[in-house]
C-alpha cells in the first residue's frame, strides 16, 4: 500500500517537472465514439384516447408533464386571437378552486403550472408531484371561465400586441407567413386589435369545447417517478375527459410566388433590416428524404456558426450579427424553408444578394466531402448531447406516434444520418429550396435602403418590389427622401472627416500645405499645384510645364491670372471664395452660418453625406462617404453672367504623408472630358513665400 | 512544487436529496490557472470552459464595450489554429460552442461528446497561450458588434432599458456605460489596444479552467496539466473602478425609445455587490414581490387591479454594485405615476413590517426548487463552478448557496429593505415612447 502511494507520487513529480506531454502543433485525435444507450418510454392509453408516456429518471427530485393535443391546425377567421384568450384563461383555478387560492397553492409548492390553448406544462418537485398533477387536470378539465377575467385578458392581448407594433422583427415575421400561406390560412393568419376585439366570451367556451379534446392527446411525464404511480394517477384524474375529436376545417391550399420578388414593408424607425427568403415546400417527416434535407439545409443555415449564411454574411462581410434559414415539416400541409437575417440598413440590398447566391448554389452545386462531413458530425454529435436530457427520450417517443415514424427511426437515426450523400443533398435542395420562386420580405426603413433594393437582381434579371404595409395588405410605393440619422450634422460629419484623415488634432497643426498632382489630357500633361495657408489660397495649371491659368486669394484680393496678366474676379466669387479659404475648406464651415447637411446621396455606389455651401456666384457641394468618413467628391457650380457652369471632382485612393491621408486620384470632369491626376507630392507646413502669392 | 488543494464536496444538505449533490475537485497550477473538475458519466458529454476575471467594467474610458469586443475576437484562431477554423473544428467534432460577457467577466466553452475531451483542452489551452488576432479580424467583428448592438439595443422594443438603468444610477463607476458599448468607442478600437488586453487579462491566472462531463479525474488532469502548465504566468491585476456617493434624494428622468409604443415605469436602486449576504436577501425580495400569479405585485396589479400588463421585480446582480428594478407596463391609459405609487406602496409594506409566515415558507419552497433544478445539466454546473469560484470566492455554494437562503430571516427581509430600498434612494424613470435624441 505503501509502495503504492511513493509510487504515484513519484509519477505525479514527473508530470509536474516534465515539459509538455503532448504535441501542440498537432490536433487531438477523437477518442472511441461513446456508447449510446437510448432507452424506451412507457406507454398507456385511455378509453378517452390520451396517449399516456412514462420515463423514470431519479437523478434530481423533480417531475415535469407536459399534455400536447395535437389537433389539425385550426383557421380562427375573423376572430384571430380566439385561441390566444381561451389558452390565457385557462390554468387559473376551477370550478372547485378560486384562482387566488389555485395560484397561490402552486407558487407555495414552488412549482410551475401553464395550461394553453393545446396543451399544458407543469413541473415540481416529486414530492410534490401527485398534487401538481391533481392540479394541472382540475383547472384543464374544468376550467372556470368569468366575463371579468375575459375582459382583463382582451385588454392584455390588444395592449401587448401594442407592444410589438413597432418592432421591425415582429413585422417581418407576421407579414413573410401571411404572404406565404395567404391571410385565410392558420399559419398565415394572424392577431389584429380588430380581430381580438370581435371575440366574445362564448366564442372562448366554444373554441374550448371543440378543440381541448383527447382524442389526439399525449401526456407525457418525465422524472422522479414510476408508471405505476403515473398510471394510478392519470386515471384518477384524466379519465373524466370526455371523449371527443376536433370539428375539421377547410381552407384553400397556398402557392408560391411565381417569380423571384421583394416583398417590401417600410418600417421609418429600423436602424436594421429584417430579411426573410422563403418559399413553400411540402416535407413530412416521415419522408425519406426528411433528414437529407434537414442536412441540407443545416448546411446552409443550420445552427451555430459553422452554415454558409453565417460565414458568408457573418464571417466574410461583417453584415450581421446572426443569419439563419430553417426547413419546416407539417404532416397537415405546406411548410416553408426561410432564410433570416437582420442587417444594418446600408447592406441591406448586398445581403439579399448574398442570401439568394447562397441558396442558389445549394441547388447549382453539390456540396463539398467537407461540409458534409462538419454536418454529419454536427448531427451525431447534437444526438449524443441531447440524451443528456431525461425529456430527450420521451420527446423521441411521442414523436414517432405523432408523425407516424418507423419504430426504430431513432435507433437507427446516426447509421441513416452516416449514409446521406452529396448527391441526396443536391437532390433534396433542388427539391426544397426554389431561389426562382422565392418571396424576399423585407421590413426596413424604406428612405435608407429602398433606392438600392430596386437594383438587386437575381439570374441577370432585376428582382421587381412589391410593396405592403405592416399587416400584409398591397400599397403603393412608400414616400421616402433620405433622412439623416439621428445625431448626425456638419459638425459630425466634418469631425468624421477629419478624424479619418488624421484627426483634427495633427489637422489644426498644419499651417500651410502644398499638394500637386498631375495627369495626362488632350495629348498633353497637365499639372495642378496648390499651396494653402490660413488665410491665403494659390492654384496653379500647369499644361507641359507651362503656367497656364492661376487663381490666387489673399486678404482682401481675388484674381485670376492668365500668363503675366492679373484679372480680378467679381465681388460676389470673392466671397464666396473666402468659404472655402483655410488648410482644408472644412475648417471654415463652423464660421458659416448657411453651410447645410442636406442628406445622404450616392457617389460611384457608395454613401455619402453632402454638405452645401451656398454662395451668390458659386454653389459648393462636398461629399463625404458615411463608412469611412472621408471626401469622396467636390462639386461646384459657378453662376456668372447668366451662364451656368457645373464641375466635378471625384477623389479617391487615400494615402498618408506625414500622417495625414490625401487623396491620391482625382478625377476632374469638364464638360464631357474626364481628367484623372495623381498626386504627385504632398508637402506639410511648406515654407511659403511671399512670391507664391503673387 | 505545485499547490495541490483537494476539496471533495461531500456536504449533506438537510431534506434535499443526495442526487443533488455536485462533486467537484479543484486546485492551482504553478501558473496560477484554477482548476475544478467535475465528473459525471450519466450521459456521453463534456464541457471544456474557461472563465476569465475580465469584463466589460474593465476598460479605459472611451474604450466601451471592449471586453465583448475582444470575446468575438477570440475565435478567430491561434498559432496552431489555422485563422477562420475555429469553428469548424468545433462542428466537425460534433461539438457545440459559445462564449459570453458581463460586465464582470468573460466566460467561454466547448460541449462535445465525451471522446473529444482532449480537443476541447487543446482549444482553450491554444487561445490562452497564443491566439492570433489580426486587423482584419477586429475590422470584421467590430462590424459584426455594431450589428448585435442595433439588435439587441437600438432596433428593439425595450433595448435601451438596461442602458438606461446604468447610466441613471452610476455616474463614476464603469457600469454607467452600456456592456456592449458605445458605436464611436467601438469603431476607435485598435489592433494595439487589443494586443494590450490580452497581454493584461487573458493570463493563466486571471482564469478558471472547468472540466465537466463524462470524463475520468486522473487522465484528465494529466491532460490539464499537458496543455496549461507550459503557459506563462501574468501579471499581477489590480482593479480600482471608481466608487459612487450614496443615492440620498429621488433621482427623476425620462427615457425615450422609438421602437415601443407603450410606455414603461421603472423604480431602480443602487444595491451592493452580489457576494454580499443582502444581494441573496435582494433576490428573495424580488422572489416575494413579482415571481409567480401569487406574488404580491403580480397579484395587485396584474390580477385584481388590472392596472399593469407586465410587471417585474429583478436583482441585476454585479460584483462591485447591483442594479435592483422594478419594472411594469401598464395597462390601457393607466399614467406611469400609478404605477410608481402601487409599487412604493409594496416596498413600503416591506420596510414597515415582517411578511407572513407563510409567504416567508412559500419564499423557501421556491429556492429550493430553483437549487434542484440549477445543476440539472453538465453545462449548467460548469458555469455554476466557474462563477462561484470567480466571482462569489467560494465554488462550494453550488451545494451550500441553499443553506444561505435557508438562513435568512423575515427580520433580515425587512432589515434589508430598510437599508436599500427607501424612496430617497430610488431613481423613477419614465420609459417612453419617442426618438432617442432626447436620452
Amino acid at each position: 500500500m505503501m509502495k503504492k502511494l511513493i509510487f504515484t507520487f513519484i509519477l505525479t513529480l514527473g508530470v509536474l517537472g516534465a515539459q509538455a506531454q503532448v504535441d501542440r502543433t498537432k490536433m487531438p485525435e477523437p477518442g472511441p465514439a461513446p456508447k449510446i444507450k437510448l432507452e424506451k418510454a412507457e406507454q398507456f392509453k385511455l378509453g378517452n384516447g390520451l396517449t399516456v408516456l412514462v420515463v423514470e429518471n431519479h437523478k434530481l427530485p423533480r417531475v415535469s408533464i407536459q399534455l400536447d393535443i395535437d389537433n389539425p391546425p385550426i383557421l380562427e377567421g375573423d376572430k384571430a386571437g380566439v385561441a390566444s384568450l381561451t389558452g390565457s384563461m385557462l390554468g387559473k383555478g376551477s370550478k372547485s378552486i378560486s384562482m387566488d387560492d389555485f395560484n397561490e397553492e402552486i407558487d407555495f409548492m414552488g412549482a410551475s403550472l401553464q395550461i394553453y390553448s393545446q396543451g399544458a406544462f407543469a413541473s415540481g418537485l416529486s414530492k410534490y408531484f401527485p398534487r401538481i398533477m391533481e392540479l394541472m387536470a382540475d383547472a384543464a378539465l374544468n376550467p372556470n371561465f368569468t366575463q371579468e377575467e375575459f375582459e382583463k385578458e382582451k385588454e392584455k392581448l390588444i395592449t401587448g400586441l401594442k407592444t410589438s407594433e413597432k418592432s421591425g422583427a415582429a413585422i417581418a415575421g407576421r407579414v413573410r407567413q401571411a404572404l406565404a400561406y395567404g391571410k385565410n390560412h392558420p399559419s398565415g393568419e394572424f392577431v389584429t386589435e380588430e380581430s381580438v376585439n370581435s371575440v366574445t366570451l362564448p366564442d372562448v367556451e366554444q373554441f374550448y369545447k371543440d378543440y381541448f379534446v383527447p382524442a389526439n392527446a399525449y401526456l407525457v411525464v418525465v422524472g422522479d417517478t414510476d408508471k405505476k404511480e403515473v398510471e394510478k394517477l392519470v386515471k384518477e384524474y384524466f379519465t373524466p375527459w370526455i371523449k371527443a375529436t376536433p370539428p375539421s376545417v377547410q381552407f384553400s391550399d397556398p402557392a408560391d410566388a411565381q417569380y423571384t420578388q421583394i416583398n417590401f414593408v417600410d418600417v421609418p424607425n429600423a436602424v436594421q433590416s429584417e430579411i426573410w427568403v422563403e418559399n413553400l415546400v411540402d416535407l413530412k417527416k416521415n419522408d425519406p428524404d426528411y433528414l437529407s434535407a434537414s442536412l441540407a439545409n443545416f448546411i446552409l443555415g443550420g445552427g451555430g456558426f459553422s452554415g454558409r449564411l453565417m460565414k458568408n454574411l457573418r464571417q466574410d462581410k461583417g453584415y450581421t450579427y446572426s443569419t439563419f434559414s430553417s426547413l419546416g415539416n407539417n404532416k397537415w400541409g405546406p411548410a416553408t424553408f426561410a432564410a433570416n437575417a437582420g442587417v444594418r440598413n446600408a447592406v441591406t440590398d448586398s445581403a439579399v444578394v448574398a442570401m439568394l447566391y447562397e441558396m442558389n448554389r445549394m441547388v447549382e452545386e453539390p456540396v463539398s466531402d467537407k461540409d458534409l462531413e462538419i454536418a454529419k458530425a454536427v448531427f451525431a454529435g447534437n444526438f449524443v448531447m441531447q440524451l443528456e436530457k431525461p425529456a430527450t427520450v420521451a420527446n423521441y417517443a411521442v414523436d414517432i406516434l405523432k408523425q407516424d415514424l418507423p419504430e426504430d427511426f431513432y435507433e437507427t437515426f446516426l447509421e441513416k444520418v452516416d449514409a446521406i450523400t452529396k448527391e441526396d443533398v443536391q437532390r433534396v435542395s433542388k427539391k426544397y429550396l426554389k431561389p426562382e420562386n422565392a418571396r424576399i420580405v423585407v421590413a426596413g426603413k424604406g428612405s435608407e435602403v429602398l433606392e438600392n433594393l430596386e437594383k438587386v437582381t437575381f439570374n441577370e434579371r432585376q428582382v421587381p418590389i412589391k410593396y405592403y404595409n405592416k399587416y400584409a395588405t398591397p400599397t403603393d410605393k412608400p414616400e421616402v427622401s433620405a433622412t439623416l440619422p439621428e445625431g448626425v450634422n456638419v459638425q459630425s460629419v466634418v469631425d468624421a472627416y477629419f478624424k479619418a484623415i488624421g484627426g483634427s488634432e495633427a489637422v489644426d497643426k498644419i499651417t500651410s500645405l502644398k499638394l500637386i498632382y498631375e495627369g495626362s489630357a488632350m495629348g498633353a500633361t497637365i499639372r495642378s499645384e496648390e499651396l494653402r495657408t490660413a488665410d491665403r489660397y494659390a492654384q496653379t495649371t500647369f499644361m507641359n510645364d507651362a503656367p497656364m491659368m492661376g487663381i490666387i486669394a489673399k486678404g482682401d484680393e481675388l484674381f485670376m491670372k492668365q500668363g503675366g496678366n492679373k484679372v480680378p474676379l467679381p465681388e460676389g466669387m470673392k466671397n464666396d471664395m473666402k468659404k472655402s479659404m483655410g488648410i482644408f475648406a472644412e475648417q471654415s464651415f463652423a464660421s458659416i452660418p448657411d453651410v447645410k447637411l442636406v442628406g445622404i446621396e450616392s457617389v460611384d455606389d457608395k454613401k455619402a453625406y453632402r454638405i452645401d455651401v451656398p454662395g451668390e456666384t458659386v454653389q459648393a457641394s462636398f461629399f463625404y462617404d458615411v463608412e469611412t468618413g472621408l471626401k469622396i467628391k467636390e462639386a461646384t457650380v459657378v453662376n456668372m453672367n447668366g451662364q451656368t457652369q457645373n464641375q466635378e471632382s471625384f477623389i479617391k485612393d487615400y494615402q498618408e504623408v506625414d500622417g495625414i491621408m490625401f487623396p491620391s486620384i482625382k478625377i476632374g470632369s469638364m464638360g464631357p472630358q474626364q481628367i484623372e491626376t495623381k498626386l504627385l507630392e504632398a508637402v506639410i507646413n511648406y515654407e511659403v513665400q511671399e512670391s507664391d502669392f503673387n | 512544487m505545485r499547490k495541490w488543494k483537494i476539496i471533495l464536496a461531500t456536504f449533506l444538505i438537510a431534506g434535499v436529496s443526495s442526487a443533488q449533490e455536485v462533486d467537484y475537485e479543484e486546485y492551482d497550477l504553478d501558473n496560477g490557472l484554477h482548476v475544478i473538475l467535475h465528473q459525471d458519466n450519466t450521459a456521453p458529454v463534456v464541457i471544456t470552459s474557461i472563465m476569465y476575471h475580465v469584463g466589460g467594467k474593465d476598460r479605459t474610458e472611451g474604450l466601451t464595450g471592449f471586453a465583448h469586443l475582444f470575446e468575438h475576437l477570440l475565435f478567430d484562431g491561434s498559432e496552431n489554429i489555422a485563422t477562420g477554423t475555429w469553428d469548424e473544428i468545433v462542428s466537425s467534432h460534433g461539438g457545440q460552442l459559445n462564449a459570453n460577457t458581463s460586465q464582470d467577466r468573460t466566460y467561454y466553452y466547448e460541449l462535445f461528446p465525451s471522446n473529444n475531451l482532449e480537443l476541447g483542452l487543446w482549444m482553450e489551452s491554444e487561445r490562452l497561450l497564443h491566439p492570433i488576432i489580426s486587423q482584419e479580424a477586429l475590422d470584421r467583428e467590430i462590424e459584426v458588434v455594431k450589428e448585435e448592438r442595433r439588435l439587441r439595443y437600438d432596433n428593439r422594443p425595450y433595448g435601451q432599458l438596461l442602458p438606461v438603468l446604468g447610466e441613471t444610477l452610476f455616474s463614476n463607476h464603469p457600469y454607467k456605460d452600456p456592456n456592449i458599448g458605445y458605436m464611436p468607442d467601438l469603431e476607435s478600437a485598435t489592433l494595439q489596444d487589443v494586443v494590450a488586453y490580452n497581454e493584461k487579462y487573458y493570463v493563466p491566472n486571471n482564469a478558471v479552467l472547468i472540466v465537466a462531463g463524462d470524463l475520468d479525474i486522473s487522465k484528465t488532469k494529466k491532460l490539464v496539466a499537458d496543455y496549461f502548465g507550459p503557459i506563462p504566468k501574468g501579471a499581477e491585476i489590480t482593479r480600482n473602478n471608481p466608487k459612487e456617493a450614496p443615492i440620498t434624494q429621488e433621482i427623476r428622468k425620462k427615457a425615450y425609445d422609438p421602437n415601443i409604443q407603450i410606455p414603461a415605469a421603472m423604480v431602480a436602486y443602487r444595491t451592493p455587490g452580489f457576494t454580499e449576504r443582502d444581494a441573496r436577501i435582494l433576490d428573495m425580495i424580488s422572489t416575494y414581490l413579482s415571481d409567480g400569479r401569487s406574488s404580491k405585485l403580480y397579484k395587485k396589479l396584474v390580477d385584481d387591479q388590472k392596472q399593469a400588463l407586465q410587471i417585474g421585480a429583478f436583482n441585476i446582480g454585479q460584483e462591485d454594485y447591483g442594479m435592483y428594478l422594478i419594472f411594469g407596463l401598464p395597462v390601457g391609459e393607466t399614467p406611469l405615476q400609478t404605477l410608481v405609487t402601487e409599487i412604493e406602496e409594496e416596498v413600503e409594506a416591506l420596510r414597515m413590517g415582517l411578511i407572513s409566515e407563510k409567504d416567508y415558507q412559500k419564499l423557501q419552497n421556491k429556492f429550493e426548487n430553483d437549487f434542484v433544478n440549477s445543476n440539472s445539466t453538465i453545462a449548467g454546473i460548469a458555469g455554476s463552478l466557474a462563477t462561484n469560484y470567480m466571482l462569489y470566492g467560494d465554488t462550494s455554494l453550488i451545494n451550500r448557496e441553499i443553506e444561505i437562503f435557508r438562513s435568512i430571516t423575515r427580520e433580515e427581509i425587512r432589515d434589508v429593505a430598510i437599508k436599500y430600498l427607501k424612496p430617497t434612494q430610488r431613481a423613477v424613470i419614465e420609459y417612453l415612447p419617442g426618438d432617442k435624441m432626447d436620452n
